[in-house]
């Protein structure tokens, strides 16, 4: 008997240590990371961002490469990114560059999203169409076909609904998400959300997954630096 | 002895996954498992109250009944072998339905889901032999 009440400390011990590790561990480092020099001018050139929110001539990048299919990019684009917002790209600080980066043997809609969402900046509406596609997630994600679903978000935002639905069934877009999903690859991009904070070169801040004070941090450790 | 070290086991995995679910572990980007779809998805909570919370509810349960079985005034009860294979019959019927909704229905997978299934099952398992001692007192 007293045997398993050692063991059962022991394992409340361990149990207590590593649930206390990854609830606390997340917390990056802010290390500057290699980004490279891209070499491949056609995919610089061809690998256009979904959207650029803020001043195009803000002093600090926020490079991010998202999947709207990813939980954790809608709960940083709903969630942190107005914090940003309100904290650095209305003031002109910083731009957030938003690429796409669909994981496709994850998320079997994602491309289609992000060429959706193209569809409605075309329209000049992206960014409505990136909350609410975003904020519709869980209810599109689970079906077999969201072609269907993005047409009737269109809708709901009162787009040119037959431009948009020519634009979805086409192959518009496709090459540059296609193009933005092989720039991520070539800044070794593993997940997302990922976020490159620079101010137009080194040092560059890599983050995953998120929150609004590690984007603080790393957008108020780029701007020091220069 | 089984039960109660392994609902602690279970409680602990149940806990993480309520605290991803209430954001108060660092998010976990998409790429790195599935946990996240799972968790996101309106199959992760039952009215306001998330699942994981009702597993970690349940694994407490257990380890104090399985706690409770081990001590000498309770040691002889009847009750208490019944009230854990009861608990961990609807822990396995519960996490079978979740598993289900993993695989068919959200279509991804969380590791911690399964690992807390595969640890009900067990559970489940080593709570029989005890119930089978006292139905052969019974019978005999």
């Amino acid at each position: 008997m007293k045997n398993f009440y050692i063991i059962i400390v022991a394992v409340a011990v361990v149990g207590g240590g590593v649930l206390y590790y990854a609830m606390s561990g997340g917390t990056p480092t802010l290390e500057p990371v290699e980004l490279g020099e891209l070499d491949n001018a056609e995919l610089i050139e061809l690998a256009q961002p979904a959207y650029v929110f803020g001043d195009d001539d803000a002093p600090v990048t926020i490079m991010e490469f998202a999947d709207y299919q990813c939980p954790v990019c809608k709960r940083f684009g709903l969630f942190d990114k107005p914090q940003v917002d309100a904290e650095f790209i209305s003031s002109g600080q910083a731009k957030l560059v938003l690429h796409d980066y669909p994981m496709l043997d994850l998320h079997p809609h994602a491309f289609l999203a992000a060429r959706a969402a193209r569809c409605a900046g075309d329209q000049d509406r992206y960014p409505e169409y990136h909350d609410l596609v975003f904020d519709t997630q869980e209810d599109w994600s689970p079906m077999a076909s969201a072609a269907g679903y993005f047409k009737d978000l269109a809708a709901q935002l009162e787009l040119d609904t037959s431009a948009f639905n020519s634009c979805l069934d086409s192959d518009e877009h496709a090459r540059v998400v296609s193009a933005n999903m092989m720039l991520g690859q070539a800044f070794q991009v593993s997940g997302t959300p990922t976020l490159f904070v620079h101010r137009g070169g080194p040092p560059v801040y890599r983050l995953g997954g998120s929150r609004f004070l590690d984007v603080k941090q790393a957008v108020e450790s780029a701007g020091d630096e220069n | 002895m089984a039960v109660a070290i392994l609902s602690l086991v279970g409680a602990f995995v149940a806990f993480y996954l309520l605290a991803a679910n209430m954001g108060w572990t660092p998010p976990v980007p998409c790429g790195s498992g599935d946990c996240a779809t799972v968790q996101s998805s309106k199959y992760a909570k039952v009215g306001p109250v998330p699942v994981s919370g009702i597993g970690l509810a349940g694994y407490v349960a257990l380890l104090a009944l399985a706690l409770a079985g081990l001590q000498d005034r309770l040691g002889r009860s009847r009750l208490i072998p019944f009230l854990l294979f009861g608990g961990a019959l609807v822990g396995v019927l519960f996490s079978g339905y979740l598993t289900y909704l993993e695989a068919a229905v959200i279509k991804a997978w969380c590791r911690y889901c399964v690992a807390s299934a595969i640890i009900i099952t067990i559970v489940f398992v080593a709570t029989l032999p005890e119930l089978k001692r006292i139905r052969r007192g019974m019978g005999a």
